[in-house]
C-alpha cells in the first residue's frame, strides 16, 4: 500500500540540498560583524584625523589667532597667504567623503573642506563566477536597494550635511576633550561619525577640529558583500541542486527499473525471469540486482524441481506397474480356479486405474511443458467454430445420455494455436459439465465473436460452485467432486488442463454460479488470432 | 526351429516376466541386464529380434546404442523399444533410430506379443520372392500387407509397426471416421488421447517428408481421424 504523502528520493534529495541555504544567514552575520569592525575602525580614523589636524595646528597658532578678536570682517582681516596655506593644509587632510571644520574658541567657524557627500564611487568587487554572477546580482542589486529603502527611523534628529552637528562634543572639546559620536545621515541609510578633538596652543583650548565622515563606504562594502554572497550562495545552490537533482533522477529510474523488473520477474505462467537492470553496476543497486537475480535463480530451481518431480514420479511409477501388469498377464497364462480369475481381473482393475492416474499425469506435464516453452512453431490459424461445431457433433454419442445445445457457431472464428489442444480442451469442458450437470437438462454451449475476442461459454445445470473453489478450481490436482461424481479416478487435472490451453491460445478462464443459481457457467476468452 | 528373442532390460522382474510370456509362446529367449553382456552376446551370435530397454540403470541412453550396433549388424533384424520415459516416443522417432516400433513399458503382454509375433511374420515373408499378392492401394497410396510397407508415389514411407496400424485401419475404409477407441484396437496399443495425436502428427509428417502436397489424413475434431477418398 501506498501512503497518501510519499516523498521519493529524488525529491527527499532535493530537499537536503535546502540545508546550503543556511550559509546566506551565517553569511549575513559574518558581513554585519565584519561592518561593525569595519566602522569601529573608521571611528579610529577619524578620530586619528582629528587630532591629527588639530595637532598640526598646535604648530600654528596664528592660523587660528586671525580670528581670535571680534574682527567684523574676517576676510578683510585674514592676510591672504595664511588663509591659503589654511587651506593647503586642510585640503591636504580631508579625504574624500570626509569633511573638516575647525572652529575657534567662540565656536566661530574658522574654515571648512571636504564634503561627505564625495563619496568614492562604488566598484562592483570581484566576480567570483564571472559573466554568470554578474546576471544573477542585477535583479539581486535591485532587490537589496529596495530592501534598504526600509532602514529604521532615525532615533535622533537628522541634521543636512552642510550643518555643522553643534552637540555637546564640541562643548566638551572646547573644555579640552576629544570626544566622538555617531549620528544618523541625510538620506538615512548610512550613518556620520563625527570626531572632535580640541586644539591646544600652551595650556590653552584655542579651537576644536571637528572631522565628519559618512560610514556610506563601509554600508556599501557590506551590502556588496552580501550580495556577492547571495549570488554565490544562490548559484551554487542551483548547481548542487541540479546536480542532486540529476543523480537522484538517476537513482531513481534505475531502482524503478529494478522494481518493475522484479515485479515482472515470476510471469502469470509461473515462469522465473531473471533480472538484467543494474546487474553489472558496481554500487548497492548493483549488488540489490544480482542479490534479487541470485533468489530467483534459486526459486526457479526449486520450479524446475517441482515440475520435474512429477515426471520423474511417473516414470518412477511406470516400471513398478509393468511389473504388476506384466505379472498379472502371465498369471493369466496360467489355468486358474474361477475364484483366483476374479481377484485377478480385480487387480487387474486396479493397475488400470493406476496406469490411468499415471497418463493424465503425463497429459498434464506434457501440455505444461508446451505452454511453458510457448512453442510457436506448433501454432496454426484455424476456425475454432468449425472445431467446436466437430466436438459438439461427437459428444453426443461420447455422452448419450446428456444433451448439447450449440449456440452463435456459424461465424467463422479464426484464432492463433493449435486446433488439437483446442479439441483437447473442449473435451475436458464436456466432460465436466457433463458430469455435473442434473437430470437430461442441456448443456449449453456457446462461442460469440466480439471485435477484440471470441468467448465461449459453457452452461449447465447442476450444483453450484463453493466459493471458496472458485478461484482454485483451474489449479493442479484441486477437485470439487463430491462421492457420487467420482467413480473415475479424478486428479483434479482437468480443468488445469483447460487453463493450460486457454494460456496456451493466450485466453483465460473462469468459472461462475449462473446467476439464477440454478447452474455453473465457464467462461473463456481468446484473442482473435491478427 | 524355435525363434531366438533377446531382452535388455535392466528391472530383473519385468525381465523375468517378459521372458517367461515369450517362452510360454514358443520363443527361446536370451536376457540381458546391461549393454555389455548384450553387446558381447549379440556378437557372438544375432538374435531373430531385440526387445531394448532404452534407460539400462545408470546408463540412461544404452538401448539406443544398442539398437545402432545392432543395425550395423543386421540392417533387417526387428527391433522394438521399450520405454518407462514418454517423451522417448519423440526422440526415437526423431532420431530415427532404425527400431521396428516402440511401445511404453504399460503395454500389455498380448498387445507385445501380438507385434513380437507380426514382425516374425514380415521377417518370413522378406526371405522369400516378391509375390504381390496382398497389396491396399488408395491413390498413391500403396499398402504391402506381408511386408507392412508403405509407399507413397512409389518412394517407400519409413513407419513402426504401430504408425503402419494406424495408417491401414485409416486406409482401409476411406472417408469413414475412425475414433481414437477404434485407431487403438487396430494398432494394438492401449495409450491417452494425446498419444495417439501425435501418432497421427508424426504419420503426417512421414508423409510430408516424401511429399509435401500430401494431406490425406484428416481431423474430425470430437470424432477422430479419417483418410481423405482420393477425388
Amino acid at each position: 500500500m501506498t501512503p497518501r504523502f510519499s516523498l521519493g528520493i529524488r525529491s527527499k534529495l532535493v530537499l537536503v540540498t535546502l540545508v546550503l541555504l543556511v550559509i546566506p544567514w551565517v553569511g549575513y552575520r559574518y558581513v554585519r560583524t565584519m561592518e561593525n569592525m569595519l566602522r569601529d575602525n573608521q571611528v579610529q580614523t577619524v578620530v586619528a584625523t582629528a587630532r591629527a589636524v588639530a595637532t598640526a595646528l598646535q604648530d600654528r597658532p596664528r592660523l587660528l589667532e586671525l580670528r581670535t578678536p571680534a574682527v567684523p570682517d574676517p576676510a578683510a582681516a585674514a592676510p591672504r597667504p595664511v588663509r591659503e596655506e589654511m587651506q593647503l593644509l586642510m585640503t591636504g587632510l580631508a579625504r574624500a567623503g570626509s569633511r573638516i571644520w575647525l572652529l575657534d574658541s567662540k565656536l566661530h567657524l574658522v574654515a571648512v573642506a571636504g564634503s561627505i557627500d564625495n563619496a568614492p564611487p562604488q566598484s562592483p568587487g570581484t566576480l567570483a563566477f564571472g559573466a554568470l554572477e554578474r546576471m544573477v546580482r542585477a535583479p539581486l542589486q535591485l532587490l537589496f536597494d529596495r530592501l534598504h529603502e526600509h532602514t529604521p527611523e532615525a532615533t535622533e534628529e537628522v541634521i543636512p550635511n552642510d550643518t555643522l552637528f553643534g552637540g555637546r562634543e564640541i562643548e566638551r572639546a572646547l573644555d579640552g576633550t576629544p570626544s566622538w559620536r555617531l549620528r544618523p545621515a541625510a538620506d538615512g541609510r548610512a550613518a556620520i561619525v563625527t570626531a572632535v578633538h580640541p586644539v591646544w596652543v600652551g595650556d590653552n583650548v584655542v579651537g576644536a577640529v571637528v572631522v565628519e565622515e559618512t560610514t556610506q563606504a563601509v554600508l556599501s562594502f557590506g551590502s556588496r558583500a552580501l550580495e556577492q554572497l547571495t549570488a554565490v550562495t544562490l548559484i551554487a545552490f542551483a548547481v548542487g541542486a541540479l546536480t542532486l537533482f540529476f543523480f537522484a533522477s538517476s537513482l531513481s529510474s534505475r531502482l524503478r527499473r529494478l522494481r518493475d523488473e522484479a515485479e515482472n520477474a515470476i510471469d502469470s505462467q509461473g515462469r522465473v525471469r531473471g533480472l538484467v537492470a543494474g546487474e553489472k553496476a558496481h554500487d548497492e543497486i548493483g549488488d540489490l540486482s544480482r542479490g534479487f537475480s541470485t533468489v530467483l535463480e534459486r526459486l526457479a530451481q526449486y520450479n524446475d524441481y517441482l515440475e520435474q518431480m512429477a515426471g520423474r514420479l511417473s516414470h518412477e511409477l511406470r516400471t513398478p506397474i509393468a511389473v504388476v501388469r506384466s505379472s498379472l498377464d502371465n498369471l493369466r497364462l496360467q489355468p486358474l480356479a474361477d475364484e483366483a480369475k476374479i481377484y485377478v481381473e480385480r487387480a487387474n482393475e486396479g493397475v488400470a486405474r493406476l496406469d490411468t492416474i499415471l497418463t493424465r499425469m503425463a497429459e498434464a506435464t506434457r501440455l505444461e511443458h508446451l505452454v511453458r516453452a510457448g512453442d510457436h512453431s506448433e501454432r496454426e490459424r484455424f476456425d475454432a467454430a468449425a472445431v467446436l461445431a466437430g466436438c459438439v457433433q461427437g459428444y453426443s454419442s461420447v455422452y448419450p445420455a446428456r444433451r448439447f445445445e450449440l449456440a452463435n457457431a456459424d461465424t467463422e472464428v479464426i484464432l492463433s494455436g493449435a486446433p488439437d489442444l483446442f479439441a483437447q480442451m473442449l473435451d475436458k469442458l464436456a466432460a465436466n459439465a457433463a458430469d455435473f450437470s442434473a437430470g437430461d437438462t442441456p448443456v449449453r454451449i456457446a462461442l460469440v465473436k466480439n471485435t477484440h475476442e471470441a468467448v465461449l461459454s459453457f452452461a449447465n445445470r447442476g450444483p453450484l460452485l463453493p466459493d471458496a473453489m472458485r478461484e482454485r478450481l483451474f489449479e493442479s490436482m484441486v477437485s470439487v467432486r463430491s462421492g457420487e461424481q467420482a467413480r473415475e479416478p479424478h486428479l483434479g487435472l482437468g480443468l488445469y488442463i483447460v487453463r493450460l490451453i486457454a494460456e496456451f491460445h493466450g485466453g483465460r478462464v473462469a468459472a461462475a454460479n449462473r446467476d439464477d443459481g440454478s447452474g455453473v457457467e465457464f467462461t473463456l476468452h481468446f484473442p482473435l488470432a491478427a | 526351429m524355435a525363434k531366438r528373442i533377446t531382452i535388455v532390460e535392466d528391472d530383473p522382474t519385468i525381465r523375468a516376466n517378459y521372458a517367461d510370456a515369450l517362452k510360454k509362446h514358443g520363443y527361446e529367449v536370451a536376457a540381458h541386464a546391461d549393454r555389455k553382456s548384450a553387446s558381447e552376446a549379440l556378437r557372438t551370435r544375432l538374435p531373430d529380434l531385440a526387445l531394448l530397454d532404452i534407460g539400462l540403470g545408470a546408463d540412461l541412453d544404452g538401448g539406443y546404442a544398442l539398437c545402432q550396433e545392432l543395425r550395423a549388424l543386421s540392417p533387417t533384424l526387428p527391433i522394438i523399444f521399450l520405454t518407462a520415459r514418454d517423451s522417448d516416443f519423440d526422440i526415437v522417432s526423431g532420431l530415427r533410430m532404425g527400431a521396428d516400433d516402440y511401445l511404453s513399458k504399460s503395454v500389455s503382454l498380448p498387445h507385445l506379443l501380438a507385434r513380437v509375433s507380426a514382425l516374425f511374420r514380415r521377417a518370413d515373408v522378406m526371405q522369400q520372392p516378391d509375390r504381390s499378392e496382398d497389396f491396399l492401394e488408395r491413390g498413391s497410396l500403396r499398402i504391402d500387407m506381408k511386408r507392412f510397407a508403405v509407399t507413397w508415389q512409389n518412394r517407400p514411407v519409413d513407419l513402426t509397426l504401430t504408425e503402419f496400424w494406424i495408417v491401414h485401419a485409416l486406409a482401409k475404409f476411406p472417408g469413414h471416421v475412425k475414433d481414437r477407441e477404434a485407431l487403438m484396437g487396430d494398432a494394438h496399443i492401449v495409450v491417452d488421447d494425446s498419444t495417439i495425436t501425435s501418432h497421427i502428427k508424426r504419420l503426417r509428417k512421414k508423409f510430408c517428408a516424401v511429399d509435401a502436397k500430401f494431406d490425406c489424413i484428416d481431423t474430425v475434431y470430437g470424432m477422430g481421424y479419417r483418410w481423405r477418398a482420393p477425388a
